[in-house]
């Protein structure tokens, strides 16, 4: 075990460097100077735009920041690998870069400020898909060919294969336009935003249509692993001889069934609220919700490159964890497992 | 995800084969014919496969009879735009007008094109790296597998659709970008289907014939593991199309795809965000087109899966 965990973390390593080194090459091969997009309009003397590039580490500085200057007194460009080096080495010390707008701020606190709303939204989420995925998978494998069992397959297909925005949108109109319209403003849920007059984010009300859209496609193939897990396990030998020596139907399901069924589905669920932190793009872009992913795309199309690099390391580190710890836990739950790691989804 | 039922038909069929010997000696009732029967009889895949089939017919032919009656699907009759704008569905338009006065209906087919062209082009592109990488890890073995896998494990480490959107950030928009960056950041999932496939056809004793009559590689490869393990990647790619046509909703909707006036499922939803509370249509209908589409490839790939016995999941 101690063995597996080791080799897990050891595998970890190349795939980090491989995954930053391409970020860091996408960044760089963005065309526009990074000056340019830094000024903006404005026209900066030549001073101010050196100390910038030194700021940045686009030339070569030395121990106190200032800029170092060749014998023709031009500044010295740094080379690609340097700055991924320097790049790998603020990472490791939580540094992230500086903003090429909001006045140079960090990276780092940019995000610090953003990944609370995407933490709490992904949490509400990850309730939803739960309850709602895990209870009308295992009622659909209880009550197997019925009509709720048709009625789930056919809802998680078409959940499965509608854009989530589009899907965020149908909630909009449903919850918050046809709702507010039909009970003349009685009830209705907020359509958009992160809560309350102040948006101190209190406010339940605001986190239930971007938490359910965020829920809506991992909460389908919860239910369809659900309900294909508990149907494979009724099949099991040890379930028939429970139900033989004269266990009830509903013991058995529950005793017997559930806990070896849920393992695969508490391994999916862990796996995907480790995707629901990357941020989900789409579903805040569509709630206004002031997360990573809102903020990614704000900083992709004003081509504030080090948020998006600093954003998108964070993102695909947290998911590399995340799915290292479920990978781990797994062996631990499930001591059938065989170590060859792969899993197919 | 659907378990596949062992129903009596396979077991009936399988004991025919055995019956009436192997396949090789019968070029006729091949692995694809046995498929192809199979695949008749499921109900869903023969919708889904009428359906693609309509929408094809659909977008290929828009250009000879829909902008008579509809007219263009990109250009704007200044002259008649204010009249014309947000009319809601009618017997003339079916599916309403858009903002700028355009047919929805007409823009809905028309966006049927890049959706298709999309689907299908950038799931080529990843199945041909997709099945080059695969070919290569599993016949090579040694470092090339570590070599290729460690990478596929590198690019499965991004969040799918936050790559894309990263890749389209740096090449910029377009449609041509579009089949680019999601073609190319699809290969590592094929390449894992193609790469298990093979592994599990090349222990197989006519492989080992094939070398010992002194067959090359390649030889090997095209003649004999090819046709034997590609049933689960046409499965996988099936699939893929679905996949990649909600993909570049995402990509456009966001502004990051296909450039407008060009009409895209995605573009036209986002125009009609705007209009949510007044012309709903507006965003509904585009969104109805992705879902029957994409819902058709699934069902499809889910229907092939079952007819060619190939198993997706692990159990």
């Amino acid at each position: 075990m101690i063995k597996y965990i080791a080799k897990r973390i050891v595998q970890f390593i190349p795939v980090f460097l491989g995954v930053t080194l391409i970020l860091f090459v996408l960044q760089n091969v963005v065309p526009g100077d990074p000056i340019k997009l830094i000024a903006g309009e404005k026209k900066l003397d030549e001073q101010t735009e050196i100390s910038l590039r030194a700021a940045y580490h686009l030339i070569e500085t030395d121990e106190n920041g200032e800029p170092v200057f060749d014998e023709n007194g031009n500044t010295i460009e740094t080379p690609m690998w340097k700055r991924y080096i320097q790049y790998i080495t603020g990472l490791l010390h939580g540094d992230l870069g500086r903003s090429y707008q909001q006045n140079g701020k960090p990276v780092a606190e940019i995000l610090a400020e953003k990944y609370p709303y995407t933490i709490k939204l992904a949490l509400v989420a990850i309730v939803i898909e739960s309850i709602i995925g895990i209870a009308a998978g295992m009622i659909s494998a209880i009550k197997r060919y019925s009509a709720w069992d048709i009625g789930v397959t056919t809802v998680t297909s078409a959940l499965v294969a509608m854009p989530a925005f589009w899907f965020g949108m149908l909630q909009q109109l449903f919850w918050g336009i046809f709702l507010k319209n039909v009970t003349g403003g009685a009830f209705y849920l907020p359509i958009s935003g992160a809560g309350g007059p102040h948006a101190e984010f209190q406010d339940w009300a605001y986190y239930m249509l971007p938490a359910l859209t965020l829920a809506a496609v991992s909460t389908a193939y919860t239910a369809r692993i659900m309900r294909s897990q508990l149907l494979e396990v009724l099949n099991q030998d040890y379930i028939r001889t429970a139900r033989a020596k004269g266990l009830s139907r509903k013991a058995v399901i529950f005793r017997h069934a559930l806990k070896n069924a849920l393992i695969p589905v508490v391994t999916y669920i862990g796996m995907d609220f480790g995707g629901m932190l990357a941020g989900a793009i789409l579903t805040e872009t569509v709630f206004n919700w002031p997360g990573v992913g809102f903020e990614t795309y704000r900083a992709i199309t004003q081509r504030d490159w080090p948020i998006v690099l600093g954003s998108v390391t964070v993102i695909v580190v947290v998911v590399m964890v995340i799915n290292l710890v479920v990978d781990v836990s797994y062996a631990f739950l499930d001591p059938r497992i065989r170590f060859d790691g792969s899993k197919s989804e | 995800m659907k378990e596949t039922n062992t129903n009596n038909f396979d077991v009936a069929e399988a004991s025919e084969e055995a019956r009436t010997g192997s396949g090789s000696v019968r070029p006729s009732r091949t692995l694809w014919g046995d498929a192809w029967q199979r695949l008749k009889r499921n109900k869903l895949a023969v919708i889904a496969a009428i359906w693609i089939i309509f929408i094809v017919i659909v977008a290929v032919s828009a250009d000879l009879w829909v902008p008579q009656h509809f007219g263009s699907p990109t250009e704007i009759d200044s002259a008649s735009m204010k009249d014309m704008s947000r009319l809601p569905p009618s017997p003339e338009h079916p599916f309403g007008t858009d903002t700028l006065g355009r047919d929805v209906l007409c823009r809905v087919i028309y966006g049927a094109r890049i959706s298709l062209s999309v689907g299908v082009l950038a799931t080529a592109i990843s199945t041909i790296i997709g099945l080059i990488a695969g070919a290569l890890a599993a016949y090579n073995g040694g470092w090339w597998d570590t070599l290729i896998m460690r990478t596929a494990d590198i690019f499965l480490a991004f969040p799918y659709t936050l790559f894309v959107i990263a890749m389209l950030a740096v090449i910029g928009p377009g449609i041509q970008n579009v089949f680019i960056a999601i073609g190319v950041l699809g290969w590592p999932s094929i390449a894992r289907v193609f790469r298990s496939a093979i592994l599990s056809v090349k222990e197989n004793d006519y492989v080992d014939a094939a070398r010992a009559m002194g067959a090359s590689d390649a030889r090997i490869i095209v003649r004999h593991i090819f046709p034997n393990s590609v049933a689960s990647v046409v499965v996988y790619a099936t699939m893929n199309i679905g996949g990649a046509i909600l993909t570049e909703s995402a990509l456009s909707f966001l502004g990051m795809g296909v450039v407008p006036p060009n009409p895209s499922w995605g573009i036209m939803i986002q125009d009609g965000q705007t209009y949510l509370a007044t012309e709903p249509w507006l965003m509904i209908m585009p969104g109805i087109a992705i879902l029957t589409t994409v819902l058709a490839f699934t069902l499809l790939g889910d229907g092939l899966r079952d007819a060619l016995d190939v198993k997706m999941k692990d159990a």
